[in-house]
């Protein structure tokens, strides 16, 4: 077990920067989703912290030791791939097996841990098999088998269930978060998709392009995202955004839009009115934070029904403004139809304020 | 997976088609395999019988050509008087000598130049198949001077030595091809295992088997067959079973029954050869191991 800690790391390939400037750390027992689009660096940091690429900057330290130049195999993690890489050639014990014969373990000792893994993971009917005749679901679990045998004192996870179908994918976040659990053990985990990150990890670490965007607890990235495009990546479906003024009106900082003009609440003012406001702003509010209704009420205003997608449970309404649309939420009990006017409210709890040329969140 | 089978419908044309295929495939088979089959035939039959043969254009007396005692006497003369036992022993080291160290030194190179990359690789690349665009006979006089120079002509050294000069640029460019197919991420996973670089190359060798295996069938028959190199520097001390035949024929006397026996001791390994390595041939090792 280790706590890990990038500090200042880039990572450059030739001449572009694939990794810029990276600070994060990880405590020891922690599971820590890197989440991010394809192309953002994460798998560039993930392969620093596994020793299959060089750090071209900066330092990466396991408790308090420094692992840049030491090779993979003596870092003690454990690895399993997207494409789960097992030995073809092998069983899935052999598969499961190797790392302890590298390490010259006893044939008993062997067996005893590679069944053990292999019953956790209700893979041991297949101990025989190659992994030519398993299922995308029992090679992942395989590789999986192969890296929670070493116990070793840090999981990497590369995206490991983004090829298993959905229904799969959403049994093994569980399998994974309940074993990581009961292991203990520090574990780094790669992916695009941010319902695996906000399910399974104890903090997230968003990454576009190469820089940290934000790093925090899932529920802190969802509702506190720190810019817009960590707004528009999180969530599903994804966010809206309006681009509006601030006026004052009535004595109150308002946002303005053709369609609206809302009142902020008190202590949004006041953050506006601190930081310079009265510049252009964007505001993001998700799908689920518009309430719709037939008939107008306070702070409500008019949009024009363009299309209804009813998904079982909730049904999405895509509605017209002016110059603009947004997506809402709806109860499925909705009736309004094509091109019908409908009334929508925003929780302004729960709205964002982002600046419009730098996109930094103002709250 | 859609079905393997190809969708046929039948036609004049088609039909016309398959007719000549087989009359083809007839005619293919009889043109490969009736030397081999003379050969064989021949190298059991005494000296008279050999030349018994038929009249041209008469095929019912073509009785008179199986119409012979067999008899064993040019393997054993081939053996006995003509010391062939060592020249098999020297033919079989040389060719798999060459071979062992053809595909040794080959899938080292050929892992690095497909792993690594550093400045001048295609250059070297390309420089190493060019060593193989000479014919041999170019590089035949002063590559006798140099052995000649250090002392490996006519000996069994030398001689790999020679076959793999040959060998080993082919080795690398065609291991370079399979390693090229498999995926990074089983040596990846190899060292996060605990291997070294080394121990990892070592782990995904069986997955360029079929490559190793075609290598080292092209490498041993070029270095079988060969005559060239066999009869300038394996002269002397090192002779294997091609020069031994040709000597089989002098000037008074050419012991057909005896250069038949040889050709067929010649055939017979590299056919148990084929045999052996056909299951390292069959493609598609690495199925199953990574997504695509």
């Amino acid at each position: 077990m280790a706590s890990v800690t990038i500090a200042n790391v880039w990572k450059y390939y030739g001449k572009t920067s694939a990794v810029r400037d990276l600070n994060l750390n990880c405590n020891d027992g922690e599971f820590l989703c890197v989440l991010g689009p394809s192309g953002c660096g994460k798998s560039s940091t993930l392969r620093m912290l596994a020793g299959l690429e060089h750090i071209s900057a900066g330092d990466i330290l396991f408790g308090e030791r420094r692992i840049n130049d030491i090779p993979p195999k003596d870092r003690d993690i454990a690895m399993v791939f997207e494409n789960y890489a097992l030995y073809p050639h092998k069983t899935v014990y052999g598969n499961i097996a190797n790392s302890l014969r590298l390490r010259g373990m006893s044939k008993a000792d062997i067996q005893q841990r590679v069944q053990k893994a292999a019953r956790m993971l209700e893979i041991d009917h297949l101990l025989d098999r190659r992994p030519g005749e398993l299922s995308g679901g029992q090679k992942q679990r395989t590789a999986i088998g192969r890296a929670i045998v070493r116990e070793p004192r840090l999981f990497l996870f590369d995206e490991p269930i983004a090829h298993l179908d959905a229904k799969l994918r959403a049994h093994m976040r569980v399998e994974l978060k309940l074993m990581q659990r009961d292991l203990r053990t520090t574990m780094i985990y790669v992916t695009h998709d941010q319902l695996e990150a906000l399910s399974m990890a104890d903090r997230v670490a968003v990454m576009h392009e190469g820089v940290l965007q934000q790093f925090g607890p899932p529920q802190e990235v969802y509702h506190r995202p720190a810019n817009r495009w960590v707004a528009g990546f999180v969530g599903e479906p994804p966010m809206n955004f309006l681009d509006c003024d601030l006026a004052e009106e009535g004595g109150d900082l308002c946002v303005r839009h053709p369609n609206f003009t809302t009142p902020l609440l008190p202590e949004q003012a006041q953050i506006m009115q601190a930081k310079g406001g009265g510049r252009g702003v964007t505001l993001g509010i998700r799908p689920d934070e518009i309430a719709l209704a037939a008939e107008p009420g306070l702070h409500a205003f008019s949009g024009q029904v363009m299309i209804t997608e009813p998904l079982g449970g909730d049904l999405l309404v895509d509605v017209i403004l002016e110059g603009s649309k947004v997506l809402v939420k709806a109860k499925p009990n909705y009736r309004g139809g094509r091109g019908e006017v409908c009334h929508l409210t925003f929780d302004r709890e729960r709205w964002h304020l982002f600046d419009r040329e730098d996109g930094q969140a103002y709250f | 997976m859609a079905s393997r089978d190809i969708v046929q419908y039948r036609s004049p044309g088609r039909r016309l088609l398959s007719i000549l295929t087989v009359v083809f495939l007839a005619a293919y088979l009889v043109w490969t395999i009736l030397p081999l089959f003379i050969m064989f035939v021949s190298s059991f039959k005494d000296l008279l019988a050999a030349f018994q043969l038929p009249e041209v254009g008469d095929w019912l007396s073509i009785g008179v050509f199986f119409d012979f005692k067999p008899t064993a006497k040019h393997y054993v003369d081939l053996f006995v008087d003509n010391n062939f036992g060592t020249y098999l022993v020297n033919s079989i080291v040389a060719a798999g000598g060459s071979a062992v160290v053809s595909v040794v030194l080959g899938s080292m190179a050929a892992y690095a130049l497909s792993r690594i990359e550093f400045r001048g690789k295609k250059d070297l690349f390309f420089w190493i198949i060019s060593t193989r665009m000479a014919p041999v006979v170019a590089v035949m006089v002063p590559l006798y001077a140099i052995f000649r120079g250090v002392g490996l002509v006519g000996t069994l050294p030398g001689l790999i030595l020679a076959y793999t000069t040959f060998n080993l640029p082919f080795a690398i460019w065609m291991l370079k091809g399979f390693f090229d197919n498999v995926p990074y991420a089983i040596e990846e996973a190899a060292m996060c295992d605990g291997c070294t670089r080394f121990q990892a190359f070592r782990a995904i060798l069986p997955l360029v088997a079929p490559g190793v295996g075609a290598f080292l069938v092209l490498c041993v028959l070029f270095a079988w067959n060969d005559f060239l190199f066999a009869s300038i520097i394996g002269s002397g001390g090192a002779k294997t079973l091609p020069p031994a035949t040709r000597e089989l024929v002098q000037p008074q006397n050419i012991q057909w029954g005896k250069i038949m026996a040889a050709g067929v001791v010649t055939t017979i390994p590299m056919m148990f050869l084929g045999l052996l390595i056909r299951r390292y041939l069959v493609a598609g090792l690495t199925m199953g191991a990574v997504r695509e």
